[in-house]
């Protein structure tokens, strides 16, 4: 998992990851109307079987069964706890998101505003690029507690490195006679930024920050599941750490939605930004 | 042949005796030539040269590809150092950027991203020039009607032809009223046609606002139609083949003046001395 988080980001723009390029494939809607149905009969049957599989009381407990996670999900929702735990898990996302967004993003432009100051700073930044983010994680909670800011610093550290170095390829990726073409026109160092270096950066920055909300959402459950008393990861961990199978199947089973949910809203944004661009 | 090599030599020969920097001068080059140095090769691209640009002053430089033409227009610009020798401007050493100069690359520098008429615009949105938002939009829908390219405002340069986007490259570059505008192939991608309307709209526009022009070319009728003096440059390493002055009275007329015997002799007294140098060229 964390040889994930620090795989680079040597994505070109328009380069995407190979499972959100699937473009459905034409179909006529009966074949369509098909596969759906098809689909529903699949997911019925597996929770057919999963739900009256003729087994022992003691396999049944590690089982669970489909009516037992449903009625535990509505419990959930019904006395809120479900939607504190989103809503811990959203925050410390969301948060250590945009921060580390912000910095890496605004490191980024100065370095390639300041290339002396980035050659000299190169190989630190690297050492700290290739270093698991979450080995940091132990020591975040030493530093910062358990609760949500320690949870943020993980998370904002591993998207700032992203961002840093999507941010600092598309600066050095910049035609260097466009920026001379508006020096000679008379630009200062910051119209030559803001006029050519930001524009031109953006589709790296922009992937980046496409990358890395998967790698928040990561880090966001990792740091929950080391030590939280709040968030998904939290719940997973409570619920198994307690031998309740059917409540670490809820909780994975609200996973699921999150992550679906989550992809779904890039997927939309990645294909109105597509679509923009053309 | 042999008259007319030496008839050339003369000319050159008086042309360089002229070399001291004036007041009137605006860019003299002293001796100034290039090498570079790529990976572990070492590349002569200009040989020492001598050439000064009056005040106002219309120089086309012709030669051989590969001879140092862009070379010498960068070493003007100040993107480049000289290996040796001196480049002045105003009579001082050009040392950082020019900024005095409009410089029109002979690589497209247009910004990907933005509009035509909003890379022609770009000059004017720099806090060094100062200009109100209406003001701007006039000049740019002056300059877009100038190049010929009303109507396509809102085109992308991807979406524009190699010729349409030298125009926005030429109308950004004027669009600012330079002193001095270095041209480096600056209609090379139009079509003959077209090519005429731009140099008569040049000659008309670089006389009403006295600019100093450095043009490069490589068609030698463009050159002789709009320069008043002609500098022919040998292959690689380039160095100073002959220099001509046109003695054609201004403004010229750039649709006939190719038709006139003047012009057919300036032609072929420069042609003698470019074919051999053009045959010599190992670039091509
Ligand atoms: N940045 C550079 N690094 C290495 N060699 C260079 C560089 N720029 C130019 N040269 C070399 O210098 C020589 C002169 O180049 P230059 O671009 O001035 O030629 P040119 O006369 O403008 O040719 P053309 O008519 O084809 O544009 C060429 O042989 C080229 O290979
Ligand atoms: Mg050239």
């Amino acid at each position: 998992m964390s040889g994930e988080v620090m795989t680079r980001t040597a994505a070109l723009p328009g380069q995407t990851e190979a499972e959100e390029d699937v473009t459905p494939e034409p179909q006529g809607t009966m074949s369509m109307r098909y596969m759906v149905i098809a689909r529903i009969m699949l997911v019925a049957a597996m929770f057919g079987a999963w739900e009256f599989a003729p087994v022992s009381r003691g396999i049944k407990f590690w089982l669970s069964s489909p009516s037992a996670i449903l009625s535990t999900l509505w419990g959930w929702m019904v006395d809120g706890s479900l939607w504190a735990h989103l809503g811990a898990t959203l925050s410390v996302m969301v948060t250590g998101y945009v921060l580390g967004c912000a910095v890496g993003i605004s490191l980024g432009l100065l370095f390639g505003f300041l290339p002396r100051v980035y050659r000299v700073l190169v190989p630190f930044i690297a050492a700290f690029y290739a270093l698991p983010k979450i080995a940091l994680a132990p020591l975040f909670i030493i530093l910062l507690g358990i609760g949500m800011s320690s949870k943020v610093a993980l998370v904002a550290i591993t998207v700032f490195f992203l961002l840093l170095n999507s941010t600092i390829d598309g600066v050095r990726d910049v035609d260097r006679d466009l920026v001379q073409s508006l020096r000679l026109m008379g630009a200062t160092r910051i119209e030559v930024l803001r006029k050519v270096l930001l524009p031109s950066a953006l589709p790296w920055i922009f992937t980046g920050a496409r990358i890395s909300v998967r790698y928040a959402f990561t880090a966001t459950l990792l740091a929950e599941l080391i030590a939280a008393n709040r968030g998904l990861g939290f719940l997973i961990e409570f619920n198994s750490g307690n031998f309740n199978a059917t409540g670490s199947y809820a909780a994975i089973v609200v996973l699921v939605a999150f992550s679906v949910t989550l992809t779904e809203i890039l997927t939309r944004v990645q294909a109105m930004t597509a679509m923009h661009r053309n | 042949m042999r008259m007319e090599n030496n008839v050339q030599d003369k000319i050159a020969a008086a042309a360089s005796t002229d070399q001291a920097a004036t007041v009137a001068d605006k860019i003299n080059l002293e001796g100034a030539s290039k090498t570079f140095h790529m990976r572990g090769q070492v590349i002569r691209a200009l040989q020492a040269i001598d050439l000064s640009v009056r005040r106002e002053e219309f120089v086309a430089l012709v030669g051989p590809s590969g001879c140092g033409k862009s070379t010498i227009l960068n070493l003007v610009a100040g993107l480049l150092p000289p290996s040796a020798g001196t480049v002045l401007y105003d009579g001082r050493p050009v040392r950082d950027l020019n900024r005095r100069v409009g410089y029109m690359t002979q690589k497209d520098t247009l910004l990907p991203w933005r509009r035509a008429a909003d890379n022609i615009r770009v000059a004017l949105e720099l806090r060094c020039r100062p200009t109100s938002h209406s003001e701007a939009d006039e000049k740019v829908a002056r300059m877009m009607e100038l190049v010929g390219l009303k109507g396509f405002e809102n085109h992308y340069p991807s979406e524009l032809s190699g010729g349409m986007r030298k125009r926005t490259l030429l109308a950004r570059t004027l669009i600012y009223e330079p002193e001095t505008l270095l041209m480096d192939e600056p209609f090379g991608a139009l079509d003959a046609q077209l090519k005429l309307i731009m140099l008569d709209q040049l000659q008309a526009l670089t006389q009403q606002r006295r600019i100093t022009v450095l043009f490069v070319t490589h068609d030698l009728g463009e050159a002789i139609t709009l320069a008043d003096r002609v500098v022919v440059f040998s292959a690689r390493p380039g160095r100073i083949r002959a220099i001509r002055n046109i003695d054609l009275p201004r403004p010229r007329d750039v649709f006939r003046i190719r038709f006139t015997d003047v012009f057919a002799r300036y032609h072929e007294e420069l042609w003698d001395v470019l074919k051999d140098e053009v045959t010599k060229g190992t670039d091509i």
